[in-house]
């Protein structure tokens, strides 16, 4: 399956048979976006996981950096266990999540800190897919682009499944790319793997003046 | 002396701004209505305008928060409530330090009419954890406690009227976040007010003087944390508590005063304010006066409610 980690595929298996598969699939598609960005990420980099609903693959990532132990994991969303979306106080995470489309926000906010202070560091969102039906996603998009926040770089997980089905059958995203460059960002389709998502990731260092997206790509 | 709350709200910030270079300011396009661009032009730096986006701009305040900054969001009451679960999910939820300005609250906004006046805010900040909620009755006091709550750590919906601001306070008067403030005494009535209301109440105490009953006046600028204390002493004193608000009767400074008095010193309270939406008007007097809120209008109602209070108590068991 898209050259997963098996040994992390299997953690976030065993982890969610207690809660009936919780967004298996919204976890698994993110497992590498996630492995890609916390492996390529330096100490002044933020990361905001905009999809929370995807804390599942965030915990196994963090159980695989050893921050997390397998007791940990087998607690998830049990009611003194980790939260079932991502929470303020976790390792790495900034902000809470769980309600779609405000993640954005909350990047460019930092990142106009980071410009305004003079600080240093490249601000991480992780979208979904769906999410990008919420209008303050684009909102955002505007913003992001008007203030030529270059530290801002959104990855879409474009694994083409919302809720209620196929993305684009419940709201169709395409011509996705196409939306994001008429919005003013630099745009980048890639392959869902993580050394494909880190070389990109590196690439985009070099441009300078707008924000970046990525769409990750799943294929079946 | 009627001064403006606006005017107030814009100039203290560039007074705040100035010595405190963590606070930023963000937009959503009304600057010249809320008079943040006073803060703009002061300091352009740190000013944002993200346009008519007040769900990004909570958002964007949130990242500000994160990072360490201070950032005060302002817009239209009625226009920052579409951004309520923004509120609720990353400001509240995570007690992010961003402090949210309010203008054209109430019937202020007197001539755009129903969908720019905002009845409901107090309600909807009030219900949400870790968010204070504050209610300046003048320009004073809205200097006041603007610097209370950026000192203060946390959320905060101040909220604020367009222009009309009669004088309350005297300069030097203490004004402290959380302390509700003993404007008058009374031993028959207490009215507990906040907002421009607060002016209107001590005119109607000064009238029922001339018929023989006495009415105090407490001024619950913070409607939460609420001054529980200071509110059962002096409801402890009298029979009646009327609670006036520019906003609905439902949830708000009357909802807050009856939930605590009902648990702690049982008292009948009559709550006056709005039922309903408001409407266009080409003056804000006229628009108090047709709901209720003149100090004619207030003045008659509590004639009303004391002649009756026996009839009404009675008939109620």
């Amino acid at each position: 399956m898209m050259g997963l980690n098996e040994v992390l595929l299997t953690k976030l298996k065993d982890m969610l048979r207690p809660v009936n598969g919780f967004h298996m699939h919204s976890s698994l598609t993110c497992l590498s976006i996630l492995q890609a960005v916390l492996e390529v990420k330096r100490s002044d980099d933020v990361v905001i996981l905009s999809k929370g609903h995807s804390a599942p693959a965030f915990y196994v990532m963090l159980w695989k950096l050893g921050l997390l132990r397998d007791e940990d994991l087998e607690k998830f969303a049990d009611i003194d266990g980790l939260p079932s979306h991502v929470t303020r106080g976790l390792p790495f995470i900034e902000v809470s999540s769980g309600s779609l489309g405000q993640g954005l926000s909350v990047a460019n906010g930092i990142a106009m800190a980071k410009r305004i202070d003079g600080k240093s560091g490249r601000v991480f969102v992780i979208l979904g897919d769906g999410e990008l039906d919420e209008g303050q996603i684009w909102e955002a998009a505007m913003t992001a682009s008007h203030y030529g926040l270059d530290n801002v770089i959104a990855i879409v997980d474009r694994n083409y499944g919302q809720l209620s089905g196929n993305t684009e059958r419940i709201m169709s995203k395409e011509p996705l790319a196409d939306k994001w460059k008429a919005f003013g960002w630099k745009v980048r389709e890639v392959k869902n793997e993580v050394e494909s998502l880190k070389e990109v990731i590196n690439e985009l260092d070099g441009v300078k003046g707008k924000p970046k997206v990525i769409i990750a790509k799943w294929s079946y | 002396m009627i001064e403006s709350f606006r005017e107030s709200f814009g100039r203290t910030l560039v007074e705040i701004g100035r010595k405190n270079k963590d606070v930023i300011v963000v937009d959503a396009d009304v600057k010249n209505s809320t008079k943040t661009v006073y803060f703009e032009n002061q300091f352009p730096d740190r000013f944002i305008q993200v346009g008519i986006s007040e769900q990004d701009m909570i958002g964007t305040a949130a990242g500000l928060a994160i990072a360490g900054k201070i950032p005060i969001v302002s817009a239209f009451a009625a226009f920052l409530m579409r951004a309520w679960e923004q509120i609720r999910n990353t400001i509240a939820r995570d007690n992010l330090n961003v402090k949210i300005v309010a203008t054209h609250s109430g019937f202020s906004d007197f001539l755009d009419g129903s969908s720019h006046q905002c009845l409901e805010d107090i309600a909807l900040m009030r219900v949400l954890p870790n968010m204070k909620v504050v209610v300046p009755a003048d320009a004073y006091a809205t200097r006041a406690l603007l610097y209370e709550i950026v000192e203060d750590h946390g959320p905060a919906y101040m909220r604020l009227g367009r222009d009309f601001a009669p004088r309350v306070y005297e300069d030097g008067d203490e004004i402290k976040l959380g302390k509700a403030n003993i404007l008058r005494d009374g031993s028959d009535i207490l009215f507990v007010a906040s907002g421009v209301m607060v002016s209107v109440a001590l005119e109607v105490a000064e009238n029922l003087k001339g018929v023989g009953i006495d009415a105090g006046v407490l001024d619950m600028h913070t409607v939460k944390p609420l001054d529980e204390r200071t509110l059962i002493n002096l409801a402890r004193k009298v029979n009646l508590v009327i609670t006036l608000e520019e906003h609905t009767i439902f949830g708000g400074l009357g909802g807050a005063v009856a939930e605590a008095l009902s648990e702690k010193m049982p008292r009948r309270v009559i709550r006056i304010g709005s039922t309903t939406f408001g409407r266009s008007s080409r003056d804000y007097l006229s628009l108090l006066d047709r709901y209720g809120l003149s100090v004619n209008k207030v003045y008659s109602k509590v004639l009303e409610v004391v002649k009756n209070e026996d009839d009404e108590v009675l008939e109620g068991v």
